[in-house]
């Protein structure tokens, strides 16, 4: 673990992102302590600038506190991108594990499913699944799993593929153990660094999908969300342009630190990448 | 047997491994759209304004749509392995006629902005390779990082406020301009004037991806024996890269390109929409929204189609440029 | 090529598109390229009435009459009209020489047979329209004289090219009306030919030369162009890119800003009285939480209106005061009922719903609900957003639900499986056409679209509501409607929120397009470029 965080922190720009996305997480925790109110209420103040009418970040047109939505949307954002990363993580790798490990017919039909998911246009096939499930936050963690899980599953088929014949795995197997705790127990462990690494930075194409599903009015209308505020406000950007900026910086910077997090791990553990030689 | 005759043997199975995928996507998408409340007639009668139940039970027996789901499928699957799409409800024009009038915009814009993030992905990779471990390599890497993370939209909107309304230097939207109708050359200039902010925009966000993928690719390959080799026989530094190593570097990212193309043929839905580009992502966004079942499923059948063959096509080129590479 | 040759050919380009738009006034043509939002499925705009069709349709269709912005009758097709003593006849003297766009002569045959074939069988709103309408006779090519049942006078605000287009009998006739080719290839009398529609970019007409009315029009084409996103939309007005933009096209945000910043940019809310668009809430009144009447009154009671318009439509609206707009204040059929404060009062909803009997709960909340929004974009989810916090301060919360149309139209029209919803209504030129069917026992039509989704049914409205639909005296009828919009305040199946004020921006480059009270949907023949 030591040597894990030495190498890690050699990277500066790594330490910086988890020093940015720990923030966003202190934000996002304490959003319902700074601004205890509902993050969509109303005020008689729409419309003002940074800083006028102590709106730090100002107010969108019905008066709702820009800085508040942030605070609270950073929660919803970043749970969205978790889960939905988790999610996608938790199905690519039973896929890939199980078409890796046992390969044949398994590998054939499990692989052919998941070339379905990779061939249909996927920001196109998460709008639908949306639009059929009606817009909310749950639907929109499942339009993104949906879209995510093959690309894990593809890699984690791969390393499984090249770890399977290894000796640890054949003393496994005269160890009688079995195909599924040899699988999960022995070999996964073994391939956690890239699925960590894709992982991360999945977390941030879920963010960014988000706010794009947003963009094209697929948000749930209750939750705060980062995505609904740049929605909400793009079509005053000319008028009043602090409504949708501010989300998106924090949409730019929360993607961005979780990017360098993710640069950081694959240079930590994958360290043969990192150096010349 | 000879590897020519292995490759052949090798298309005909992932063609026919293909079939299956695009039938399941077809089956997939046809179930999951009809899970959807309403139809194309709901969309329909409500934008006309108004219309009577009998109305609409009269036009859905005219598109086919009071038949049972297995039964329209059975339609469907049965003209679309006649090649025959079938025919759009919302457009009453056919599925293939409005597809083809769409393709070809989509293609012209994912065409460009590969072609523009391929190679300044390139560039920018290569740099940062060279410079590896300095301020420039960190400086590419934020760079490449923040056109990634930058909401699309909202750099659209700012290319059009920038580039258009503050500076007259190119059209906001559309593909052609609609108030001169050019003719002959002077279209293809004014059809490439119209695509300059989309394709931008678009690279933009494709940039990150291959100056990654550049980096990473150049760094494996400094690892490999055969610049020890290159070394060991006293080549320039300088020599070992742009000859050697690049060469090498550069075909996993052009496979990669292709790839993207592939997938790209969906369109992006955000880019056309803020730009009014004309292309398949709208076309398939909108049909989604009117129920346009028909058109909704040939762009995705188009689309697949176009992926299963594209990534067959780089599969095969790699083989070729790579002779190490086993075919199986 | 680099990138300043580039850029020069790219400024010649400009310099030639702006060259060739100059014209002499009211004389040499020009392009006319205009918003149009979203595209419309077909042009038949004698089977829909969908609002992008409108913005085409009545500059290839010609109606028998348009209305000039004081309401009065212009002659089109039709020179002029004559109503019998008892309004059972009602005869038009058509123009003559008229030709349709492909050189066959228009006659009474065609009005005969869009009437009684087409728009009484599948237009929308048609078969209200000309209900009273038994027969038509052409007793010569240019005489068409209808037969009605009962005095109709509504059935005269109903015959404009949008509303009530004439179409092709030759290119119709035994053919199936809603699948006709008509449809995307249409063949109209009106001031523009259709010439070309390229899918997801614009739908471009050509100036008929052959049109009745001596040098019109002055233009020589007219482009509709579809810019899916708002911000474009705006942008591509600013820079003269497209010079008019109807109902909302530009943002109301976009349209103050620009009329403000930009000289050259103007804003009307001129051309919308036919339309007359009312925003407001259906509530289930047969199951949900609100069965009582007290507590949509106390709805009602609650929200500030001004508020929402200032707020989300930047100004332009006024509070409703009644189940009718102030519109109709004209013809004597609006009055102001109580249960409408512009401002809200909080505090008298509060009471009224302590005063039912609804508690409070440890959390404040008196009843639990689903709120249905229209799914028309970001105004409809933000207005939503409003009223769900102005409701949870009495005590009602509320979840938001916003879907796209079709589940929406499902959910609401037909299956009924709905709270409350917000949408917005045209109450069109006279309530006959635009309100009744909001109230009417006979309008609880399952599956049918904006109709009476309430289910509301009141047996006593209801004879009120015939007899205002027959009564041709303007004092009785003023009485009648008073006394229907007394039960409306008491009952509120439906609360009003606000008449909409929609806006047209335009380029005043743009001239001689504004003469006409169908605003938008008129045929745009007199219009020029500066």
């Amino acid at each position: 673990m030591n040597s894990f965080w030495n190498r890690f922190s050699r990277n500066k720009s790594a330490v910086l992102g988890l020093f940015i996305l720990g923030l966003v997480v202190f934000m996002a925790s304490i959003a319902g302590l700074i601004y205890p109110d509902d993050p969509f209420l109303y005020s008689r103040f729409p419309l003002s600038g940074p800083g006028v009418n102590g709106f730090l970040l100002g107010s969108d047109s019905i008066g709702r506190d820009v800085a508040s939505g942030i605070a609270h949307g950073a929660k919803t954002s970043l749970l969205i991108g978790l889960i939905a990363t988790l999610a996608a993580v938790f199905i690519g790798v039973i896929f890939g594990a199980f078409a890796g490990y046992y390969g044949g017919l398994v590998d054939d039909v499990l692989m052919r499913i998941t070339e379905v998911f990779q061939t249909i246009p996927s920001f196109v096939f998460a709008i639908l699944l949306v639009a059929i499930m009606k817009p909310s936050i749950e639907s929109v963690v499942i339009a993104i799993t949906v879209v995510s899980w093959p690309a894990v599953a593809r890699l984690v088929r791969g390393e499984f593929l090249a770890l399977k014949n290894r000796e640890f795995v054949q003393a496994c197997h005269t160890l009688g153990m079995g195909d599924v705790r040899i699988m999960m127990a022995e070999i996964l462990p073994n391939c956690l660094s890239p699925i960590i690494v894709i992982g991360s930075l999945m977390v941030a194409t879920a963010i960014l999908i988000e706010s794009g599903l947003a963009f094209l009015g697929l948000g749930d209308p209750n939750v705060m969300s980062w995505g609904f505020q740049i929605s909400d406000g793009r079509s005053m950007l000319r008028v009043a342009w602090w409504i949708c900026t501010f989300p998106g910086i924090a949409i730019l910077i929360t993607v961005l630190a979780i990017n360098l997090v993710g640069e950081g791990l694959n240079d930590a553990l994958n360290p043969r990448l990192r150096e010349r030689n | 047997m000879n590897r020519s005759s292995k490759i052949l043997r090798y298309v005909a199975k992932r063609l026919i491994q293909g079939i299956p995928i695009i039938l399941a996507i077809v089956v997939m998408n046809f179930f999951l759209l009809n899970l959807a409340e309403g139809d194309a007639v709901d969309v329909l009668a409500g934008e006309a304004g108004s219309a009577t139940p009998e109305y609409m039970e009269e036009m859905r027996k005219k598109f086919g749509l009071d038949k049972p789901l297995p039964v329209q499928l059975a339609v469907y699957l049965k003209n679309v392995v006649q090649l025959d799409l079938g025919r759009s409800h919302r457009h009453d024009m056919p599925v293939t006629e409005l597809i083809v009038d769409r393709l070809w915009p989509t293609l012209l814009l994912m065409t460009s902005t590969i072609m523009l993030a391929v190679g300044f992905g390139i560039l920018l990779g290569l740099f940062a390779a060279i410079n590896l471990n300095t301020w420039k390599d960190a400086m590419i890497s934020v760079f490449a990082l923040i056109t990634y993370a930058t909401p699309l939209f909202w750099v659209g909107l700012m290319m059009i406020i920038l580039f258009s309304i503050k500076n007259d230097w190119f059209p906001t939207s559309g593909m052609e301009n609609s108030a001169a109708f050019y003719e002959g050359f002077d279209r293809v200039k004014d059809i490439a004037h119209h695509l300059v902010l989309p394709t931008i925009t678009l690279s933009l966000f494709y940039l990150a991806l291959y100056t990654r993928m550049m980096r990473a690719s150049m760094l494996e390959q400094y690892g490999q024996d055969y610049v020890i080799t290159a070394r060991a026989k006293g080549l320039t530094e300088r020599r070992i890269t742009f000859v050697h190593v690049l060469r090498n570097a550069l075909l996993p990212v052009v496979t990669m390109a292709g790839v993207q193309v592939g997938a790209l043929i969906g369109g992006s839905v955000i880019v056309e929409s803020v730009f009014a580009w004309p292309g398949l992502g709208m076309l398939a966004f909108e049909s989604l929204f009117a129920r346009d079942l028909n058109l909704l499923l040939g762009i995705f059948l188009l689309s697949s189609v176009l992926v299963v063959a594209v990534n067959l096509v780089v599969d095969i080129i790699y083989c070729f440029l790579d002779p190490r590479i086993e075919v199986n | 090529m680099k990138l300043s040759n580039f850029m020069s050919t790219v400024m010649m380009t400009a310099a030639i598109a702006f060259g060739g738009a100059a014209a002499l006034a009211q004389s040499a043509g020009g392009s006319l390229v205009f918003l149009v939002q979203p595209e419309p499925p077909t042009m038949a705009g004698y089977v829909s009435t969908s609002g992008p069709i409108g913005l085409l349709g009545p500059k290839i269709y010609d109606g028998l009459f348009d209305y000039d912005n004081d309401g009065k009758m212009v002659p089109v097709l039709a020179e002029s009209v004559d109503v019998s003593e008892d309004g059972k006849t009602v005869t038009f003297n058509l123009r003559k020489g008229v030709t349709w766009h492909d050189g066959k002569p228009f006659t009474s045959a065609d009005v005969q047979f869009t009437i009684m074939e087409v728009l009484k069988k599948v237009h929308p709103r048609g078969p209200n329209s000309f209900k009273e309408v038994n027969s038509i006779d052409t007793p010569d090519a240019h005489t068409a004289v209808f037969n009605l049942g009962n005095p109709a006078p509504y059935m005269l605000r109903a015959l404009s090219a949008y509303e009530s287009p004439m179409v092709p009998k030759h290119l119709l006739e035994g053919q199936d009306i809603k699948s006709a080719k008509l449809a995307n290839n249409p063949v109209g009398t009106g001031p523009f030919k259709f010439t070309e529609w390229k899918k997801g970019q614009y739908i471009r007409l050509d100036k008929n030369e052959s049109y009745w009315k001596e040098g019109r029009p002055y233009i020589d084409r007219i482009v509709g162009r579809f810019i899916p996103d708002a911000s474009t939309r705006a942008a591509a007005m600013e820079k003269g890119e497209v010079l008019y933009a109807a109902y909302n096209a530009v943002s109301n945000v976009e349209a103050v800003r620009l009329n403000k910043e930009k000289d050259n940019i103007s804003v009307t809310t001129d051309g919308y009285s036919m339309i007359n668009p009312m925003a407001l809430i259906e509530f289930n009144t047969k199951e949900g939480p609100f069965t009582n009447a007290v507590v949509r009154r106390a709805i009602s009671t609650a929200i500030d209106r001004q508020y929402m318009i200032d707020t989300i439509f930047f100004g332009y609206g006024n509070p409703a005061t009644s189940a009718l707009s102030s519109n109709f204040a004209a013809t004597g059929l609006h009055a102001e009922m109580p249960h409408y404060p512009a401002t809200g009062d909080i505090a008298a909803a509060n009471q009224m719903l302590d005063d039912a009997g609804y508690k409070k709960d440890s959390d404040g909340v008196r009843m639990k609900a689903m709120f249905d929004l229209i799914p028309y974009g970001e105004d409809w989810k933000r207005g939503g957003q409003y009223i769900q916090q102005v409701l949870g301060e009495i005590g009602i919360d509320v979840e938001l639900r916003y879907e796209d149309v079709p589940t929406w139209l499902k959910r609401v029209y037909h299956n009924y499986d709905f709270d409350m919803n917000l949408n917005y209504f045209y109450q069109l030129s006279d309530p006959v056409l635009g309100v009744h069917r909001h109230y009417g026992t006979n309008m609880i039509r399952k599956g049918t679209h904006f109709v009476n989704s309430s289910r509301y049914s009141n047996a006593g409205l209801d004879a009120l509501l015939g007899a205002g639909m027959k009564e041709p005296n303007a004092e009785n009828r003023s009485a009648i409607y008073m006394e229907i919009q007394k039960i409306l305040a008491r009952d509120m199946p439906v609360v009003n929120l606000f008449e909409l004020e929609f806006l047209t921006v335009y380029n005043t480059k743009l001239k001689g397009a504004y003469g006409s009270s169908m605003g938008a949907y008129s045929s745009f023949a007199d219009a020029y470029l500066d």
